[in-house]
């Protein structure tokens, strides 16, 4: 038994290191050449910052950026605020499995169908696209992430807690605001996390649903691509890098805490 | 009357009985007789979910879906219904642009799945003392913005990339390879793109597998593939079905990553759809034409969820 393991083990180790190698390879390339005085495909010539320095000067780049902001906080609030508000109905004894069925599409759906039917919806219904469409769109596929994740949560909560708390006089507010959301929060914290990136990275619906007036970080960088290779999109690859890691890092650190709790 | 609250007591204090259906309430119902029934939180609290949902999710699916149905005017007014929209699109063009998308799909779940397995079995298991990092650096990617990672794959792929440098050094080639613009560029950012999505529902339903299971079937002598084809992959089929269908769905319609790394001459669902519907005029075309893939593709699903469930389920007898 202990033979064979360890035999197995040393080809896995490979394999799985070389599917890292697959992953990064091309970030590292991306990385190195940031830092890199001439622009791709010139060889590695000389180390440098400019491109750094020209990153934080590009007001274009920033505009987009706030964007991009703006519009993954408001969809991020907006979802998970529609979605807790299902949840304190359902935490006062409603039953809200029977709506939970209409969630699942959002998900299901490949995100280009749900992007031109907005947009078709939005030209018909005469709403200028912009950021207001874009928020719009971005929080029905947040609220696809948001409603399954904290009522597959809330189910799994230890009634006899909110039993206790009504018992011993609370009201359903009460016990809603100082039991159960408190007992969600994990929950909520990472879904939010989740819905944040997935809107902050969001490219599909933005390129639909934007308009011509409004870019997201998103559709900047395929205009930066398409244009033409600037070391400046390496720059900012590694600042986005830095950011998703730190986000990354602050949604693991809250999953394994509530795991004790 | 006593019966109904003791059974409902010690179900309380019975964890492992909770969530069976066969007792008579559900979760989120109160067990308390002053708040049964009726909630005591008002509903108004829940209807901006739903109306949301209904606003814009519903009614925009059924206005696509409507507007495939419809005939417009020279003028561009609204000119009853008619079905020639979808008519136009049994082509074999069109016929071939979406068996060459459902293969790109199927292919690309297949390769996910190839690598995947090994990677969230390494993880789960073998490796997971070191669980949280890895699962770390598998995500970080995913959760970067995808353009950036075609914007690096570029400098691999390139005719004075990686790869070709590096082969050029080594003196297996004389010349640079044209590896952008072709399948094979497109097929490494779909699977790049698509890998975690495999990886974690995998991973998730390998945590939840009892690893002695393994044991006892080789101490039963039950060699790897039979332990793999018998214990394994029914235990986690649930999570690879999940992986492959998340894999599947989005990479049938996926537009971005065929247009980017195959030049313009490769043709998807996504790239039809695209075209059509941000075209001037083309929008009823553009409907027509989501409807009928998506159709394609639900029959798929539908088939293909049916086939693995098949091949996937535990058989109790030898060989």
């Amino acid at each position: 038994m202990d033979d064979r393991k360890s035999v197995g083990k040393l080809p896995s180790l490979v394999i799985v290191a070389l599917i890292y190698l697959f992953l990064y390879l091309p970030i590292l390339i991306l990385l190195i050449f940031s830092f890199n005085t001439a622009q791709f495909p010139a060889p590695w010539s000389s180390f440098t910052l400019d491109w750094y320095r020209e990153l934080f000067q590009s007001s274009y780049l920033w505009k987009s950026f706030g964007n991009s902001l703006i519009v993954a906080i408001s969809a991020t609030s907006i979802s998970l605020t529609a979605g807790v508000g299902l949840i304190f109905y359902a935490a006062g004894g409603g039953k809200i499995g029977k709506y939970m069925g209409m969630f699942y599409g959002n998900l299901v759906i490949p995100e280009t169908v749900l992007a031109v039917s907005l947009l078709s919806f939005f030209t018909l219904i005469e709403i200028p696209l912009g950021l207001t469409t874009l928020i719009l769109a971005h929080a029905v596929l947040g609220l696809g992430f948001v409603i399954p994740i904290v009522y597959a949560r809330y189910k799994e909560l230890d009634y006899t807690l909110t039993e206790a708390s009504l018992a011993l006089g609370a009201t359903s507010l009460q016990t809603f605001f100082k039991v159960t959301l408190p007992l969600l929060r994990p929950t909520l914290t990472t879904t939010a996390l989740l819905v944040f990136i997935i809107s902050f990275d969001d490219f599909i619906l933005s390129y639909f649903c934007a308009g011509s007036s409004s870019q997201t970080l998103s559709l900047y960088i395929l205009s930066m691509i398409r244009t033409g290779v600037s070391p400046m999109v390496n720059a900012l690859s590694s600042v986005l890098l830095f950011f998703s890691s730190l986000l990354v890092l602050l949604f693991f650190s809250i999953k394994t805490k509530a795991r004790f709790v | 009357m006593r019966l109904t609250p003791s059974t409902k007591r010690s179900r309380s204090k019975l964890p492992f009985t909770r969530g069976e259906s066969h007792l008579p309430f559900t979760r989120g119902e109160s067990h308390l007789p002053f708040t049964r029934g009726e909630s005591h939180l008002p509903f108004t609290w829940g209807v901006p979910a739903l109306l949301w949902q209904v606003i814009f999710f519903y009614i925009p699916l059924a206005f696509i879906t409507l507007s495939g149905f419809i005939k417009i005017s020279e003028l561009g007014a609204f000119d009853g219904f008619t079905l020639k929209n979808f008519t136009l699109f049994f082509t074999p063009t069109y016929l071939k642009v979406t068996l060459a998308s459902l293969l790109m799909a199927l292919t690309n779940a297949l390769i996910c799945f190839a690598i995947a397995f090994p990677l969230a079995y390494y993880i789960a298991f073998t490796g997971r003392k070191y669980k949280n990092s890895l699962l770390f650096f598998l995500i970080v990617p995913f959760w970067t913005n995808f353009l950036l990672h075609v914007y690096a794959w570029f400098y691999v792929l390139e005719k004075h990339g990686f790869i070709n440098t590096l082969l050029m050094k080594l003196g297996l080639i004389a010349e640079p390879l044209n590896m952008l613009n072709s399948l094979f560029a497109i097929m490494i950012m779909m699977v790049y793109y698509y890998l975690p999505f495999m990886v974690l529902p995998i991973y998730s339903s390998l945590e939840r597998f009892n690893e002695t299971l393994l044991e006892a079937s080789y101490d039963l002598g039950g060699n790897f593939f039979t332990t793999f084809r018998k214990i394994m992959l029914p235990l986690t089929s649930r999570g690879i079905r999940s992986g492959f269908f998340l894999v599947l769905i989005p990479s049938f319609g996926e537009f971005a990553i065929p247009e980017l790394m195959g030049g313009d001459k490769k043709m998807f669902v996504g790239t039809v759809i695209s075209q059509y519907i941000l075209g001037e005029g083309t929008g009823s075309l553009g409907a027509a034409f989501t409807l009928l893939s998506g159709l394609i593709l639900l029959i798929v699903v539908v088939g293909l969820n049916f086939f693995l469930t098949s091949i996937l389920k535990p058989r109790m007898q030898n060989g």
